[in-house]
């Protein structure tokens, strides 16, 4: 006997999706073929692209997610196939493990904060502005410029210490587009050391000071002040260029909207969720963990209606890492790690010279300056006292070109010390680098993820055929 | 895909009729219509006319359109235990029990079987508390559904 007939979706004479309520004759032949799915157990069948964008939609509502790939109608569950590597995964639950750890930072936080208004805020900021610095500077140049005791500290350090919590948070919005590295060094360059007795000899200089070159190796703090904005505009618009290419934005997309949100996502009693959309001129990207999203009018996608953009899946991928990426916790918790980064990336890079020369003199690394036979300190304040025998004019003169050449060299210390705080910039550019390669890897796997979603159709075995409306009927026993 | 979706739904209610008790009132563009509803049979609401507006969205129907009852000199929202003075409504379908498989007469059949099986007139418990401070689109509140047979 003959196998039962049994109908699949493209033996029905009038196919309606049920999402949005477009009908197909079997005898029609639409210009551009479109999918058409049967997916569960009863008589609904669909558009595949419909049903794709529903299924996305949901799974971005939390409260409709575990009915995502329910049919409303039969309860039969949807099986969806996609290109989703084993890399992703990983990815994907990397990203939500460092969400969790940002929640639990967050818990820190709070409780932490209300210590901290019961023992003083400002305390606790400057003792982590000093363990920044520590990391940051190297503990040699910490022992040198602040040292663990607070009665040496110079005046200004009172108010820099603090504020560099501060400034690497904000560091993180995009509302402020300081980058950390400058809050955190740039006073400390041109700081007078403190005394160290024992290890450090002063030397009244009598007529000639050792004005320190400004163009040197590592270059100074000053020229790497200077040079950041440059450097930081032309770094985001590479990494744009990467992500465009990685995503499939075509380049000339006129304006994109740049989203930041500070979320902690599911339900809970601390629901916090800022969200702020706001349109930006194309180059202002930011690094930090804000996704650049193409504009519903940019995509690639032709669609039918004006009215409704098809979603774009690079769009839905950025919203989907956004989801399980965004959380309050992980921004300040990331903000905070970045002085340790620095100083582990900077520690790594000192390891690794010591088997490759050339890194060595790029890294410019030198000993440690108490290691030196002759420590040779020079102290502005210690210098800079008037002579009897020059003219005042004179004496300013001096003054200036000596406060500029600080200024734009650092001090004699500085120049003389071996530069921690060039290897961890240059560790925390490699890692900021690793990380913006490792983002956008994720969200490009991501959207191949969505991309190459298919629903699995499915034949109309178990249902009636009575029910339906065939295009040639079965012969009726 | 909203308005062409709306289009063939409001072909749907003109050809075919609307359900019994239901009448369109306002169909004139895609973004709200406005539907009357009566319930039918014997029921604490026998004789009485209320109004439903259904304002959409372009991303209808993947989103859930936003459902009230009409508040105005012509019309009250009916006194029940998940309808707010203020004309919201606290039903699944309309949030995360929304499905596009769904159209605006299985909303309004939805809603007008919740009206015939209610056993009696009052308004939520915390209607005054809500209505205080409701967002003036239902779909932003964050509703605790109560029993399941709405």
């Amino acid at each position: 006997m003959a196998q039962p007939f049994v109908p699949t979706v493209n033996d029905l004479r009038v196919k309606m999706c049920y999402i949005c309520r477009e009908e197909e004759r079997y005898d029609e032949h639409p210009q551009s073929p479109v999918v058409w799915v049967h997916p569960c157990n009863c008589t609904l069948v669909a558009h595949e692209k419909c049903l794709l964008n529903w299924i996305q939609s949901s799974l971005e509502e939390p409260s409709r997610k575990n009915k995502a790939l329910k049919c409303p109608q039969c309860g039969a569950t949807y099986v969806l196939e996609s290109d989703n590597p084993a890399l992703l995964k990983i990815l994907n639950n990397l990203n939500a493990s460092v969400t969790l750890a940002g929640k639990v930072v967050f818990a820190c936080g709070i409780a932490g904060g209300v210590a901290a208004c019961a023992s003083g805020l400002y305390f606790v900021l400057t003792s982590y502005g000093a363990y920044a610095v520590q990391q940051f500077l190297g503990k040699e140049m910490y022992d040198v410029l602040l040292s663990d005791d607070i009665s040496r500290w110079p005046w200004h350090a009172f108010i820099n210490l603090p504020l560099i919590p501060v400034s690497l948070i904000l560091s993180r919005t995009k509302y402020v587009k300081t980058l950390p590295l400058i809050s955190m060094f740039y006073c400390w360059t041109t700081t007078t050391p403190i005394a160290i007795p024992g290890t450090i000899r002063w030397r009244l200089p009598v007529d000639d000071y050792p004005f320190q070159p400004i163009l040197t190796w590592p270059p100074s703090p000053a020229m790497v002040t200077a040079m950041l904005p440059l450097v930081s505009r032309g770094y985001h618009a590479l990494i744009q260029r990467i992500e465009h290419w990685a995503m499939g934005i075509p380049s000339t997309a006129p304006r994109r909207i740049g989203r930041i949100e500070l979320a902690l996502a599911d339900a809970g009693p601390l629901n916090v969720r800022i969200a702020a959309n706001f349109l930006e001129d194309g180059e202002d990207a930011d690094a930090d963990g804000a996704v650049i999203q193409a504009g519903a009018n940019g995509g690639q996608n032709q669609q039918q209606d004006a009215d409704a953009p098809a979603r774009d899946p690079a769009a839905a991928a950025a919203e989907t890492v956004r989801i399980t990426g965004s959380s309050l916790g992980r921004y300040i918790g990331g903000a905070l790690l970045i002085p340790r980064i620095a100083s582990f990336m900077g520690e790594f890079l000192f390891q690794l010279s010591l088997r490759s020369p050339m890194l060595r003199s790029f890294l410019a690394i030198r000993q440690p300056l108490n290691t030196r036979r002759a420590p040779n300190f020079w102290s502005l304040m210690n210098f800079y006292q008037p002579k009897t025998a020059d003219g005042s004019w004179r004496q300013v003169g001096l003054g200036v070109r000596i406060g500029l050449n600080v200024l734009l060299a650092g001090t004699k210390t500085w120049a003389d010390a071996d530069p921690v705080w060039w290897r961890n910039s240059v560790g925390l550019g490699i890692f900021i680098f690793a990380r913006d390669c490792l983002r956008i890897l994720h969200l490009s796997l991501a959207k191949r993820e969505i991309e190459t979603r298919r629903i699995k159709s499915r034949t109309f075995a178990g249902i009636d055929l009575k029910e339906l409306d065939l295009i040639n009927r079965p012969p009726t026993q | 895909m909203s308005t062409r979706r709306l289009q063939k739904e409001l072909l749907e209610l003109k050809n075919e009729g609307a359900p019994a008790g239901i009448q369109l009132l306002k169909g004139d563009d895609f973004q709200s219509w406005i539907l009357s509803i009566e319930v039918l049979g014997e029921s604490l609401y026998k004789g009485d006319k209320f109004a439903l507006e259904f304002r959409f969205d372009s991303q209808y129907p993947i989103a859930p359109p936003s459902v009230t009852f009409v508040v105005n000199e012509q019309f009250q929202a009916p006194e029940h235990p998940h309808v707010y003075s203020n004309g919201h409504i606290c039903a699944s379908i309309l949030a995360n029990e929304w499905s596009p498989v769904l159209t605006v007469s299985a909303v309004c059949i939805t809603l007008q079987s919740m009206l015939a099986s209610c056993k009696r007139k009052e308004r939520p418990p915390d209607n005054d508390r809500y209505v205080a401070r409701a967002p003036a689109d239902p779909r932003r509140t964050r509703w605790a559904f109560h029993d399941d047979d709405v």
